[in-house]
Formats: C-alpha cells, sequence, structure tokens
C-alpha cells in the first residue's frame, strides 16, 4: 500500500515540475545545517558573505584534506609498544644439553680408522716435510682412496701468478722454508673432470679440521641412525644428577633428540608429551641444577677441538639450533645462568610481516617431523636442504630429509663435497632463503647471565667424585676428573620477564574519533551534517531528474508548436497568463505603504504553481516539500 | 517561474535578519545578537533563560566549559612533544660490526727493555724495601743492575712513599728516611667507599712544581693498587716522549697476534684487518673496519659464519707491572664508532674458546624538541678529537682533554692529540702530574662541566653479547692442534706453542633479526586538531568557525562599536566647541542635551513629519543613538519565527 503511495506521489511530482530550485535548496540548506559556515554565508552583507564562502570553502577543504591525513594513516596500520617488566609465573625453559662431541671415539674408533691413519700421515708429512721418517715405517699402506676424492694440497703462493701445488702423498719433494700458505683443500666434481675448486685456507688447523669433517659426514651418513644414536653419548652416562626446584629428577625426564652437530642431545621440559613445567620463584634454589660428565678423553680428536657441555635454553615445542643459539659451558666449572624472557609479541598481517605458525610460508618445513614449531632457522635450513636435493640431488647430513632422499655420502654421490660448498658459498641462494622466510609473530629470547666458578672446590672433589662415580657405574673406583665434570644451574632472575607486546596505534575508534575531532574543529559538523548534506544532493538529483524530465516535455511540446507554429493557446496557458497576472501584483505590490500592513499569516507561501495545476492535491506537495 | 520563489525566499531571509553585529548600536546589544545567533551552545541559554538564577547557572556553566576547555587544550599542547616507542623486528642480512681485537699487553716488554728498565728497577727497589719481596734470578734485575742511574730527578720528585695515616710521616723510597708531610692528603681509594683504617698505607705525593707547598697526596689501601698507579704514571710519562711509528714497530704485529682467521666459512688473513694504535693497548687490529670502503655482511646466523680467529697471546712477554692478566681484549663496535677498548672491552681468556653470539639492535631517539640528544654532534661545542663519529664517549673525552690542554698545556697520553699540542711529559711539562690529577678529579666530581655539554648521540647500535667459554683445545686434540698451529705460526718461533699462549674466539650472530627501536612522535598536527576539535566539540559545539566569530565579536565589532561612539562622543564634543567658539550660549546646549540626549535631536533642520514618525520614544530607549528600527523586518519576525517573546523586547518597543 505504502509502495504504491509512494509511487503515486513520486508521479505526481513528476508531473509537477520542480517544486524549487536549487539556488532555494541551497540557501535553505546553509540556512538550516548544522555545520558552523554556510549559515553565515547568507546571514552576513555582501562583502562578508564572500569572506564566509571562502572561509567555508577552506574549512572544507581543509577537513577533507586532514581526513585523508589521517585515513592515510590509519591505513599504514601503525603499532605502539608497551612494555612490561616483572616477574611472574613462567613456563620454565625447555633446556637442551649436548656433549661437544658428537659420539664416543671408543665407539665410532672403528669406521673412522682409515681416515684417522690418513689424516695422522698427512700432518706428519707437513709438519716434517723431509722424507724417510719413522711413520712409513710402521704404518701399513694407506687407503688413498678417501684421499683422491678430496685431496688435501699445499699451495705455494709466493709466486702470485703460478701457485705451486702439492699434493702431501704424491709428491715427496719439499716444501722448504717457502711455505706460508697452509693447507688447502680441494675438492673436484663428477669423475675427476677439470672442474675443481680449490678451498683455500691460511691455516694448517682449519684445513684439517675442516677436510676431516667433511671426510667423516661421508662416513657416518652411511651408518643408520639406529646405530648412530648408539654411538652417541646415553643419557645415564652423561646426566649424573638433576634437580628441579626442590624436586630431584633423573636422566629420564630428558627427552633424546638427534642433533647431527652434536650427537644425542637431551631436552629438560620440552612440554612435546606431558605438561610443560612453572616456576614460581626467582633464584638458583628452584631452578634446574644439573650435574654433566661429558668423558673428555672419549672425544674425536680431529672432529671438535673445543670440549664442554653445549646448552640451549628455548621454547617448549621448538627444535634446538644449537650452532646459533647455544652457549658452551667448560668442564670443571660451574655454570650458573640468570634467565631473564624477553618476548616479543608482534600483530600479524597486516601490522606487521610476519608469521604466526608459518603456514604461510612457501618453504616445507623439514623440521616438522621432530613436531616442533616453526621457527625462522627451521625455515632457512630447510630452504638451504631443499635447495641441496634438488641441485645436487642428495641432503646434507646436517639437516633433516625430505621424504625420499637420502644423506650424501662419497660412493653414491661422489661430487656433493664440490656441490654442497659451491651452494653453501653462493650468496645468491642464501638471499633467496632469506626472503622466502619470514620471522615469528612472537620471538621470545633468554637473555642469560652468565657466571663461572670452578666446582668441584679442591677441598670437596674427592668425595664428590667418587659418590658421583659409585652412582653412575657401581663402582669404588673413581671414573670422573676434572676436564669431564659440569655443573650447570639455571634459574630465573628476579624480573623474570620483559615483554614487549604491540597494539594497534589507530583503531577503528581513534579514526572515527579524530575525523569527528577535525570536522568538528573546523567546521562544527557531525556525522549528521554529513547526512544532511547528503540529502541535499538527492534533492538536487531530484531536481535535476524533473528539470530533464520538463525539458523534454517542453522539447516534445515545440516541437508540436513547430507543427502548429500558430495554435491557439489553451485554456491551460490562458490560466496561467491571468494568474500570473495576478499574483504579479503581490511582487510587485512591496510599497512602503504596506509596512502598515497587519503581520501576514504564519503559513509559509503556498506553492501556487501547484495549487494552479492540480488544486484538489493540496495536502500531496506539503508533506513532499517537508 | 523557476526563479521567483528562490527571490523571494532571499527576500524573506534578509527581512528576517536581526539587527547585525557591527550594526548592533550598543555593546549589550551585540552580545545579545551574538548569543542568540552564535554556532556555540550555552551562549543561547544564557539569553534565553528566563530568572536570574538560571540565567547565572548557564552563565556559570558557560564559563566554566571555556574553562575546561582552555585547559584541556592547553594539556594538549603541553603534552604534544611526547614519542611513543615502536619496536620492529627486522630478518635480514645483517651488517657484521668491526671487531677490535688486542692484546691485553700493549708492548713486548723485551723490546721496552731499554725504556722501561729505569722505571722497572725503581719499581723493584720499592717492593724490596716496603714489602720484603725480591726477585731472585730475574734477568730484568740483572739488566737494571748494569743500567746507571742517569737522569734520576725525575723519580726523585715522586717516589713512592710507605707512611703512617695520622702521624702524617712517610718512609721515602729512596732514602729511607721519615720525613714530614704536607699538603692535602687524596685517599685515592677511600674517597668514594670507606675503607676503614689500615695502619700501612702506601702512595705517592704530587707537588705543584711552581709552588711546593701545594702538594697533593694520593694514598692506598693496597699495595697492588699503589704501585700499579706509580707505574702507570711513569710509564705514560715515557712513552709520551717515543714517537707513534716507534711505539708501533715496539707493539705487536698482525702476524704476531693472528694466528688463524675464518670467516663466513672461508679463510682470511691479515689483509682483512686494520691496525689501529690505542695508547694503552699498543697494537690492536680492527676486522671488518670498512676501511677499504666494503662492509662484510652476514647472511646467516650461527657459529660456523662468523669469525673464527686463533690469538697468539704471548704470556712471556708481558710486562709484570703494568698488565697483570693475561688474554686478549675484544671489542664489538660499529665501523664508524671508535672502540673504546679500555672502558668497554671484554676480556678474552686463554686456552679456552670462547664464543660471542651476538644480537643487534638498533635505537634511535627523536632529537629535539622531544629529547635532549644530537644527530651528529655538530651542535655540541667541544671539538670531536677522534676521526670517528661522535658519541657520548668521544665528547667527554674530547672535553677533558681540551681542558687539560687548556689548564696544564700539554696533552694527556691516553686521548688523541688536539691541534698544536703535545703529550705531556716531565721533562717539558714538570707539573703535568700534579695537574692531570687535580683536573681529574675536577672531572669526576663534574666539576669541568663536560658531563653537562655532552649529550648522548641519537642513534645508536648495540650489539648484545652473550659470550660462553669452553676448553680449548680439548685434551685429547691439544696434542696435533698445537703442533699443527706451531706450524703454521711458521718457522720464526722454533719453540712449541703452549695452550696458555693461544686464545680461541668465535663471534657470530645468534640469529639475523635486527630489532629496531625507534621513537616516533606520538602526536601530529592532524592528530592534535582533531583533539582540539573533539575537546571544543565535547563541551561547547564549538569550532574555528565559533573562534571567528568570537574574534569578529568580541573584538573587531566590539571595537567598532567602541570606537564609533568615541567618534561621536569626539564629533560632538568638537559640534560644542564650535558651537562654543561661534558664541552659541553653553547653558541651552547644556540643557538640550540633558533633556534629549539624542543626536538626531540636535539636527539642525526641524523634524518632518517622517523623521518625527520614525522617532522612537527617547526615554524608552536606554541608549539612544540607534538607528530607526526595520519595522517591516519586525512585523515578519512576528509572523514566521518562533522565538520566545522576550527576544523581541526590543524590537517592539
Amino acid at each position: 500500500m505504502n509502495l504504491k503511495k509512494y509511487f503515486i506521489r513520486a508521479l505526481h511530482r513528476l508531473q509537477k515540475g520542480p517544486g524549487y530550485t536549487y539556488k532555494e535548496l541551497l540557501v535553505w540548506y546553509c540556512d538550516n545545517t548544522n555545520t558552523h559556515g554556510p549559515k553565515r554565508i547568507i546571514k552576513e552583507g555582501p562583502k562578508k558573505k564572500f569572506i564566509w564562502f571562502f572561509l567555508t570553502l577552506l574549512f572544507a577543504s581543509l577537513v577533507f584534506w586532514q581526513w585523508g591525513i589521517l585515513i592515510n594513516t590509519y591505513l599504514s596500520y601503525n603499532v605502539t609498544s608497551s612494555l612490561s617488566i616483572g616477574f611472574k609465573t613462567m613456563k620454565f625453559p625447555a633446556v637442551t644439553v649436548c656433549n661437544a662431541n658428537p659420539f664416543k671415539y671408543s665407539e665410532v674408533k672403528h669406521l673412522l680408522k682409515e681416515l684417522d691413519r690418513l689424516i695422522e700421515a698427512a700432518l706428519e708429512r707437513i709438519l716434517q716435510p723431509t722424507p724417510g721418517n719413522s711413520s712409513e715405517k710402521i704404518s701399513p699402506p694407506l687407503d688413498l682412496e678417501l684421499w683422491h676424492q678430496i685431496p688435501l694440497v699445499l699451495i705455494d703462493e709466493h709466486d702470485k701468478d703460478n701457485p705451486i701445488i702439492l699434493d702431501i702423498f704424491e709428491s715427496n719433494q719439499t716444501a722448504g722454508g717457502n711455505q706460508t700458505a697452509g693447507g688447502n683443500e680441494t675438492s673436484c666434481s663428477h669423475q675427476g673432470s677439470d672442474n675443481c675448486t680449490y678451498r683455500n685456507f691460511t691455516s694448517a688447523a682449519q684445513a684439517v679440521t675442516e677436510w676431516y669433517i667433511l671426510q667423516s659426514t661421508s662416513i657416518l651418513s652411511k651408518v643408520p641412525l639406529q646405530e648412530r644414536i648408539r654411538m652417541g653419548y646415553q643419557a645415564e652416562d652423561m646426566i649424573l644428577a638433576c634437580l628441579y626446584g626442590a624436586e630431584p629428577c633423573n636422566y629420564k625426564n630428558f627427552t633424546q633428540i638427534y642433533h647431527p652437530d652434536h650427537g644425542n642431545c637431551y631436552i629438560f621440559n620440552w612440554g612435546m608429551d606431558e605438561e610443560a613445567l612453572n616456576s614460581s620463584n626467582p633464584g638458583a634454589e628452584f631452578g634446574l641444577k644439573l650435574i654433566l660428565d661429558i668423558s673428555q678423553q672419549d672425544y674425536i680428536p680431529y672432529l671438535s677441538s673445543a670440549a664442554g657441555a653445549r646448552l640451549m635454553l628455548h621454547q617448549q615445542k621448538s627444535f634446538p639450533f644449537l650452532k646459533d643459539q647455544g652457549i658452551y659451558a667448560m668442564a670443571g666449572t660451574e655454570t650458573s645462568i640468570g634467565v631473564l624472557v624477553d618476548e616479543l609479541e608482534r600483530m600479524g598481517y597486516p601490522y606487521s610481516d610476519c608469521t604466526m605458525n608459518g603456514s604461510d610460508v612457501p618453504v616445507k618445513n623439514l623440521y616438522s617431523q621432530y613436531n616442533t614449531s616453526y621457527s625462522i632457522q627451521a625455515c632457512l635450513r630447510s630452504c638451504f636442504q631443499n635447495d641441496m636435493v634438488e641441485i645436487c640431488g642428495c641432503g646434507h647430513y646436517m639437516f633433516p630429509l625430505p621424504e625420499g632422499r637420502n644423506h650424501c655420502n662419497n660412493e653414491d654421490n661422489p661430487g656433493w663435497a664440490y656441490c654442497y660448498s659451491s651452494l653453501r658459498s653462493s650468496i645468491g641462494h642464501r638471499q633467496i632463503c632469506i626472503d622466502s622466510c619470514k620471522e615469528t609473530c612472537n620471538d621470545t629470547q633468554y637473555k642469560m647471565t652468565i657466571s663461572m666458578a670452578d666446582w668441584p672446590s679442591e677441598a670437596s672433589e674427592d668425595w664428590i667424585f667418587h659418590i658421583l662415580s659409585y652412582e653412575r657405574d657401581m663402582s669404588t673406583n673413581v671414573t670422573l676428573d676434572r676436564n669431564g665434570i659440569i655443573k650447570l644451574n639455571i634459574y630465573f632472575q628476579e624480573y623474570n620477564y620483559r615483554t614487549v607486546s604491540e597494539s594497534a596505534a589507530t583503531t577503528i575508534v581513534w579514526l572515527l574519533s579524530s575525523l569527528g575531532g577535525q570536522f568538528g574543529f573546523w567546521m562544527g559538523g557531525s556525522v549528521l551534517c554529513l547526512i544532511e548534506f547528503g540529502e541535499i544532493i538527492i534533492d538536487s538529483l531530484w531536481i535535476t531528474i524533473i528539470n530533464v524530465i520538463s525539458w523534454c516535455k517542453g522539447l516534445k511540446q515545440k516541437r508540436a508548436q513547430a507543427r502548429y507554429p500558430d495554435a491557439p493557446p489553451t485554456v491551460a496557458e490562458l490560466v496561467e497568463a491571468h494568474t500570473n497576472l495576478g499574483f504579479q501584483h503581490e511582487d510587485t505590490g512591496a510599497l512602503p505603504g504596506d509596512e502598515v500592513l497587519p503581520p501576514e499569516p504564519g503559513t509559509p507561501p503556498p506553492n501556487y504553481d501547484s495549487l494552479r495545476v492540480q488544486p484538489l492535491d493540496v495536502l500531496g506537495p506539503d508533506s513532499d516539500t517537508e | 517561474a523557476a526563479t521567483a520563489p528562490g527571490k523571494k525566499i532571499t527576500a524573506r531571509i534578509k527581512r528576517t535578519l536581526p539587527v547585525r553585529g557591527p550594526q548592533a548600536p550598543t555593546l549589550s546589544e551585540l552580545m545579545r545578537w551574538y548569543c542568540l545567533n552564535t554556532n556555540t551552545h550555552g551562549c543561547r541559554r544564557i539569553v534565553v533563560s528566563r530568572g536570574r538564577l538560571r540565567r547565572l547557572l548557564w552563565i556559570l556553566l558557560t564559563l566554566g566549559a571555556v574553562g575546561l576547555i582552555l585547559w584541556q587544550c592547553a594539556e594538549l599542547l603541553l603534552n604534544y612533544y611526547s614519542a611513543s616507542v615502536s619496536v620492529t623486528v627486522q630478518f635480514q642480512k645483517l651488517p657484521f660490526p668491526a671487531v677490535t681485537i688486542c692484546n691485553i699487553n700493549p708492548y713486548k716488554y723485551s723490546s721496552m727493555k731499554d725504556y722501561l728498565s729505569e722505571l722497572d728497577k725503581e719499581t723493584k727497589k720499592a717492593l724490596e724495601t716496603f714489602y720484603g719481596f725480591s726477585e731472585g734470578k730475574s734477568k730484568v734485575r740483572r739488566s737494571v743492575d748494569e743500567w746507571n742511574s742517569t737522569g734520576n730527578d725525575f723519580f726523585e720528585q715522586i717516589p713512592l712513599l710507605k707512611f703512617e695515616d695520622f702521624s702524617r710521616t712517610a718512609t721515602d723510597l729512596r732514602s729511607g728516611q721519615k720525613r714530614k708531610i704536607e699538603g692535602s692528603v687524596f685517599h685515592k681509594d677511600s674517597s668514594i667507599v670507606n675503607s676503614g683504617d689500615s695502619n700501612d698505607i702506601i702512595g705517592f705525593q704530587l707537588c705543584d712544581a711552581n709552588n711546593s707547598s701545594e702538594c697533593a697526596l694520593y694514598t692506598f689501601s693496597s699495595g697492588v693498587n699503589a704501585i700499579q698507579e706509580w707505574y702507570k704514571l711513569h710509564y705514560m710519562n715515557i712513552m709520551a716522549q717515543i714517537p707513534l711509528e716507534t711505539k708501533e714497530k715496539l707493539s705487536y704485529s698482525a702476524d704476531d697476534l693472528l694466528l688463524t682467521c675464518f670467516f663466513d666459512g672461508l679463510s682470511c688473513d691479515k689483509r682483512h684487518f686494520t691496525r689501529f694504535h690505542h695508547p694503552l693497548h699498543g697494537n690492536c687490529y680492527t676486522f671488518n673496519s670498512g676501511e677499504n670502503g666494503t662492509i662484510l655482511s652476514t647472511s646467516t646466523g650461527g657459529s660456523e659464519y662468523g669469525l673464527q680467529v686463533v690469538l697468539y697471546i704471548d704470556e712471556a712477554d708481558y710486562n709484570p707491572f703494568l698488565v697483570t692478566s693475561t688474554g686478549a681484549k675484544i671489542i664489538v663496535h660499529d665501523q664508524n664508532e671508535y672502540p673504546f677498548i679500555e672502558d668497554i672491552g671484554t676480556e678474552i681468556e686463554t686456552a679456552a674458546a670462547t664464543s660471542i653470539g651476538m644480537h643487534f639492535t638498533r635505537s634511535r631517539k627523536l632529537s629535539k624538541p622531544y629529547s635532549d640528544c644530537t644527530e651528529t654532534g655538530d651542535d655540541i661545542p667541544v671539538e670531536n678529537l677522534y676521526n670517528k663519529s661522535y658519541s657520548l664517549q668521544i665528547c667527554l673525552h674530547s672535553c677533558f682533554q681540551k681542558a687539560m690542554v687548556d689548564s696544564c698545556g700539554c696533552a694527556q697520553y691516553a686521548q688523541p692529540l688536539p691541534a698544536g699540542a703535545e703529550y705531556c711529559n716531565y721533562k717539558k711539562n714538570p707539573n703535568w702530574m700534579y695537574c692531570y690529577y687535580r683536573l681529574h678529579e675536577k672531572f669526576v666530581k663534574e666539576q669541568l662541566g663536560c658531563q653537562q655539554i655532552c649529550k648522548d648521540a641519537c642513534s645508536f647500535k648495540e650489539w648484545a653479547l652473550t659470550t660462553s667459554i669452553a676448553q680449548w683445545p680439548s685434551t685429547v686434540s691439544e696434542d696435533w692442534m698445537l703442533r699443527v698451529l706451531s706450524w703454521d705460526k711458521g718457522q720464526k718461533i722454533n719453540k712449541k706453542l703452549n695452550k696458555t699462549d693461544l686464545a680461541n674466539l668465535m663471534v657470530f650472530y645468534k640469529d639475523l633479526n635486527e630489532r629496531f627501536i625507534s621513537e616516533n612522535p606520538a602526536n601530529t598536527l592532524v592528530i592534535l586538531l582533531s583533539n582540539f576539535g573533539g575537546q571544543l566539540g565535547l563541551w561547547m559545539s564549538c569550532s574555528v568557525v565559533c573562534v571567528i566569530e568570537i574574534v569578529e565579536v568580541f573584538f573587531i565589532d566590539s571595537l567598532s562599536i567602541v570606537m564609533r561612539r568615541q567618534w561621536q562622543k569626539a564629533k560632538k564634543w568638537w559640534n560644542d566647541r564650535k558651537r562654543d567658539r561661534s558664541g552659541k550660549p553653553p547653558q541651552a546646549g547644556d540643557l538640550e542635551r540633558q533633556g534629549h540626549d539624542n543626536p538626531i535631536c540636535l539636527d539642525e533642520d526641524l523634524p518632518t513629519f517622517n523623521t518625527a514618525l520614525r522617532l522612537p520614544l527617547p526615554q524608552d530607549n536606554p541608549l539612544p543613538r540607534t538607528p530607526p528600527p526595520n519595522y517591516s523586518t519586525l512585523r515578519l519576525e512576528t509572523a514566521f519565527t518562533e522565538q520566545l517573546p522576550d527576544t523581541l523586547e526590543v524590537g517592539q518597543h
């Protein structure tokens, strides 16, 4: 019903023609709007009117300009950071402890026997270049197969253009005193082609170490994982004592994980199977106390020259990247580590380009097989390994494998060392990985305050070693010594957290209040004013539509008139002329004498046009004009 | 037909317009007009309200709102220069910092023998006299005996003294005689912490050379400190006389210090290091100093990809009195920064692998007017003596050095030379030690004003270090490691290296996350204006337009009204005077004015019918010089507007 009524009214309006003009509309708007400027335009004298018109325009443009700035600010998604420092009950960090040496030498000796003999002989040659010394007599013929794949050479670079390259075993020429450049390592690509590179080292110590690592990696990668775990340090041998707060713990509380760099590592409080432990008190008394044995006598001599335990604090369910974040603990000392958890909580997209759980990173996370959460280190390593598998055809021993692939070894992939070292030193590949990996939004670091003291003291040494040896080996012989024993205290500091958390600097509420503030400041306007303005625009559109229709009508009529140029005036026209004349009188009759007239009635002047055309429809236009 | 209604409305509006601002005859009229027509809320209520109490209430409320607005806006303005902190983390390829490595011992003791033998002899003598210590088979001792003591006057001037605290007598080192102490006593140790009373106090006396009664006595509670301080004083004196080239030769060369070097998986050598001579630490070597224009960067974190060096610390060649600890000192700093190794260096132990994990943080403060920091240091009135970018340390050191040159006439040895100055030595500036100690004391007590002049830098880079130590080489690898390293060292040294002569150092990025802490302006002009707008709108629904209105009404219009009245008064006065001069009886004018104060009445013309009709009744008008009311306006107003009748009172009268 209403709709029908509405349509009828609209039709009537269309027939009637414009009830008022643009100017009328504008003046009405200016007079009645709540915005502050326009009213002054019409209420002031001509000069001021101009000034006010100008001012209003200026203010309006200022408002729009500032709104633009505000909206831009909002869309730039700034954040504000808030910092909080204090102590609260927190999850105790996961603690990974490893031995710096990956395997017990006594267990892997049979695998590395050939290699060790080779390197010993090589060292002999390097250190005592004069031929005919005793070592050759004793040693059985060396297995030079390993050697030929990646030989160590000496490069004499005294003559820059023609460096003399001496293979340590093949040429027995004495290098004499000219040797300045130290050991060097070559690696060739497939099948001994010319595609060789020399990796130069200025120090023989480094060259030997790198060479040994490369060779032993290749040998050990052939050993199945179960065997490798067996060759490493066992939890019961390594973790001698454990105390968490006042509660005793033992090696069974540690989760074993095989780490390619460090062999068997043990993680306390990893939170994989059971709930993570909380610590609600600061101080060493309430932290983790460990006694470790690294049995330094059983180190592989050429593999790792630094002795100690490697440990790392990390979040629950994250993979420990010991090479990056790990610290050493020295044997024969007590190392106290005070922990402050430094957290950075960021807002994700669109505020910053970080990832919440790594699902939106285009790199396949190989560390997910450990059930660990995403981290940037995991992403970078996965990225490298994926590249390596793609380019070299096999995966590097240090990183987990994609499905169905194998680790590189010298037999199956003779050129892998060359491929690996060229990939490793390629800056471009690294950059691609850096670009494709994203950091996590919640960045947690454990700030450590490390202090050390000698332990055990000379006075207590004897009984401590005795007890620990007894507990481990059930014998009264002392099997431990200063060189293998490490005490660790890990605890929360008095202030155990420092959290920087982000919050949006510009919320929608902020935006609205700022927009309102600007509009209010310059023009005293509000949303309602905008609606008023919108209304005016709709009204003026109406006027335009009606005008266009009437113009079209007029055009039609003109054409009709053109056909009958001297058509007689219609009755309506005559009536119009008559009525117009009648009203002309009112307009012109503003004589001074009129001032004495009694006041006009309190109704707005009737819309005479509409009255004239459809005298019966008085009520319609009234409601329309409202 | 289209324009007719528009015209009509314009005409109507014109007619309905009330008395306009400046046309208002009086100030109160103007105020009333303003209050009725202003866009601000509150003001209208004052006029519209009936009853005195209500009106008063509204006046109070309006004034209160104005007060609140002013207060809040003032608060906003005062808090305009506040900063908010943002922390961003960027994962990227990071520039590797410069790493400066020094041996703790500055110069090889064996080559310094020529210069220091006399001082050593003196020191040994002091040790023997005061503590009964004798180093039987020391070669230093033997060489000292061979030397004839020449130029001993210097040591005589500043001898070590041992004395009883309260008796103020001291035992001289040379003569062994007791002598009276004059001058003020400075307890070097106990100036900050009260060391309690110990009977044997050792120290030395510094006297003003020009005025020997001015003496300062420096005492130490422990002989270890006293002897080291005393030794250092003389040592600096000697070193100041040796030219830089000689000193560089006396110190360690890059080959001496660096055994192996490895960076980012590649071998490096001494060419990657830049020599940097530090006055107190001898030759230091800076890795990645950026001197050749390239700064190395790391694109992988972890210990393998950082800097790994093995240092050769020749422990046997240490100066026994100058340094008492063994090892190296390193400092991680930016390429543009000066390494203040004596202030903030990290010590490296021998026979150990020191692994230093770095975490990079960049901070940036806003400079003036947000905080009192300096961007480049150009606005600090202290000349930067170091050839590096500004830092607070540099400023303080430069400031002290300048004060030293100004008041002592020579420069302190540990800091660089200002133009035209030279280092202090006893021959040329016999007074410098006394002067230096006095000045240093002033400096520490902030009396030199350096701490006030120097500001901190606005942006700085910080590498947070996590240091941990492992045993190196391990017992099983020790043998071959030392052999190979000895071979590396070459044929220069025939002896096998000892592990206490070696230090292994690893410096690496723990992760490639760069934390950037920056201050941002919390307020911009846009936000300030929005806040103003919010305040104005909240309390009074006001805007800039209202402010302009207020300015217009309260200043321009009121002023114009006042001026007009003054002008009319003046005109009247002038007319009166003219009339007086023309000989008119003054009394008549006075009477006329008393009776009819209306200027229109003063017109010379007789009132016509029209004017008479227009004239308002004089007694009803509070202020008589109003223009005639616009009756037609009045008429329409009563017809169309819903104004309360009392607002029209004026017009209807």
